[in-house]
């Protein structure tokens, strides 16, 4: 966050032709709450950032208000260039969005749900022709491209949310959630479609709870928490920032002679967690025959300690 | 009108295309039964109604009841649902099309199937004898439709003010109803006592049947009046459709 506010507040924001996304203060406020409290950041064309956050963080207030689908109340947020209440048909049509609930239509087939949005999008009919099979086989879908969608699994309606964003080509492709409630296979499957759309140069927008899944895919990583941007970085620059390499959980009571102020540490209740670089830092100043847990740190561990513990419910 | 209001027209016509026989059954031999029934029963007892046969009397009233019913029922739990449960406005309102586009198409698909369901009891009606004029039947259908345009808007407000399907018996029990019983589809609004033909007048399926009425049945039409009463009809329209707009959009964006 600091390094892009920076920017933004000293007025060297990259180059327009390779924003994608620019927001700067960007707040929404609803009758009885800020659910989203000025955050700035940017998305740079061919990049995958991932904006994370627990429940009601305003990580999907900040998409609906990309989309068009939110009125911004305050600050700026613009989409290649321009304010995002103006031209919104022809950014929309520049945007793929697949929404956190499936939103297909469940009465019609596979294929009329991508041909129909085709149709919205205003794209002519070869070209639907010609895209609607390759999105299909994109997604693994055309054994059932005959089927009705309230036929199809969970995975299934997933993949065809993701193919029919893809319908008008968007250079922008935002996903809420996308793996949410998905076997392995499915979610496997997806990241790699998602990593083949990175290659072809698009630019990722996404959110999600799964901090492997923002490891894998993201190049750069926003989180949010209660509407403001807690940190930003590439995942492994978060890492080495917040919770060094490796993490250390020791059970209370904790040893007498040990003093585990002098680490960098965090109190979760029953336990101590050390945060170090090297393995030696701590196996060579914690007691012999004391008990512990040991594990490279990851980007869980930063989300953990950054957005706390608590469970979060609205 | 423009190419986005058609792709949600078209959107409404695959649904409808998959679920047809459940749609026919309450758009069409919903108000072919009534006009059965009241064409038969009270037929039997009422030969005629201000000079006209009482089957020709009623198959104007029962057309405009059905277009009524089917255009108010799409923008109601219809249109509720599409909004609310499957979320189908956001999945168009995420792509170019923007919300009066998507809204008109509402209106436009809801008033088609007024259209369709009131041709059906003209068709029959019709075929059983209840149509003087064809010409005037024709003309009525066209006036069926504008009137349906007016029916989905006002259905679409009651939408844009829903938070749940139980409002919905708000608007069948205050306006569906006395439309159904006040508007002179079964006999003329003439009889009631003038208060309530104060209130009738107030109903716009009342306009309608005023016009479409005279023209079915081959009698003489004072188009200055009918002017007034069509006038009368589309003015309500865009009031309804602009003010459910204005909600929807505070609604869905604010």
């Amino acid at each position: 966050m600091t390094q892009v506010t920076e920017n933004l507040a000293s007025g060297t924001v990259s180059d327009p032709d390779m924003t994608v996304v620019l927001a700067r203060d960007l707040t929404k406020r609803f009758d009885d709450m800020v659910a989203v409290a000025g955050i700035s950041f940017i998305v740079s064309r061919g990049e995958c950032v991932g904006l994370l956050g627990p429940n009601g963080a305003g990580k999907t207030t900040t998409m609906r208000m990309l989309m068009g689908l939110s009125h911004v109340s305050a600050g700026t947020l613009e989409l290649f260039g321009e304010p995002v209440a103006t031209l919104r048909r022809d950014h929309a049509s520049r945007i793929g969005l697949v929404p956190q609930d499936d939103n297909l239509d469940p009465d019609i087939t596979v294929q009329q749900n991508l041909e129909l949005y085709g149709h919205y999008f205003g794209v002519a009919a070869h070209t639907r022709a010609a895209r609607v099979p390759e999105l299909l086989e994109f997604m693994q879908l055309e054994e059932r491209a005959e089927a009705r969608v309230n036929e199809l699994s969970g995975g299934m309606k997933r993949r065809l949310v993701i193919a029919r964003s893809l319908i008008a080509d968007p250079e922008l492709v935002v996903l809420d959630e996308p793996t949410t409630g998905l076997d392995p296979q499915a979610r496997v499957l997806i990241w790699k479609q998602l990593l083949e759309l990175k290659r072809q140069g698009r630019t990722l927008l996404l959110t999600t709870h799964y901090m492997d899944e923002a490891q894998r895919l993201c190049d750069r990583i926003i989180i949010v928490d209660a509407g403001e941007i807690l940190a930003e970085g590439a995942p492994q620059t978060l890492i080495d920032q917040y919770v060094l390499g490796h993490v250390f959980e020791v059970p209370k009571p904790l040893p007498d002679t040990w003093d585990h102020e002098a680490f960098d540490h965090e109190d979760i209740g029953d336990a101590v967690l050390i945060y170090v670089e090297q393995v030696a830092d701590f196996v060579d100043r914690i007691p012999a025959a004391t008990h512990y847990l040991h594990r490279q740190a990851n980007l869980e561990d930063v989300f953990l300690r950054l957005t706390g513990r608590a469970l979060r419910e609205n | 009108m423009s190419r986005y209001t058609l792709a949600v027209v078209y959107r409404h016509y695959l649904v409808w295309r998959s679920l047809m026989w459940s749609s026919l059954a309450s758009n069409v031999v919903n108000p072919v039964l009534f006009l059965f029934a009241f064409g038969f029963g009270l037929g039997a007892f009422v030969k005629s109604i201000d000079g006209m046969e009482y089957l020709s009397f009623i198959v104007p009233g029962m057309a405009a009841y059905a277009a009524m019913f089917a255009a108010s029922f799409e923008t109601t739990i219809g249109a509720y649902s599409r909004y609310a449960m499957q979320r189908t406005w956001d999945a168009i309102l995420a792509t170019p099309v923007s919300l009066p586009e998507l809204l008109f198409g509402e209106v436009l698909f809801a008033a088609l199937k007024g259209l369709f369901s009131a041709c059906w009891v003209v068709i029959v009606g019709a075929a059983w004898g209840g149509v003087e004029s064809l010409t005037g039947a024709l003309l009525a259908i066209v006036l069926v439709f504008v009137a349906s345009v007016g029916f989905a808007a006002y259905g679409l407000l009651a939408t844009s003010m829903a938070r749940g399907y139980e409002f919905f018996s708000y608007f069948f029990t205050f306006w569906l109803t006395p439309m159904f019983v006040f508007s002179g589809v079964f006999f003329d609004v003439g009889r009631f006592p003038d208060a309530v033909q104060w209130f009738a007048w107030i109903l716009p399926m009342t306009h309608l049947i005023e016009v479409a009425r005279p023209l079915m049945v081959g009698l003489p039409i004072e188009w200055d009046t009918a002017v007034l009463h069509i006038g009368y009809g589309i003015a309500l329209t865009a009031l309804a459709f602009w003010l459910a707009l204005r909600n929807m959009r505070k609604r869905m964006f604010d």
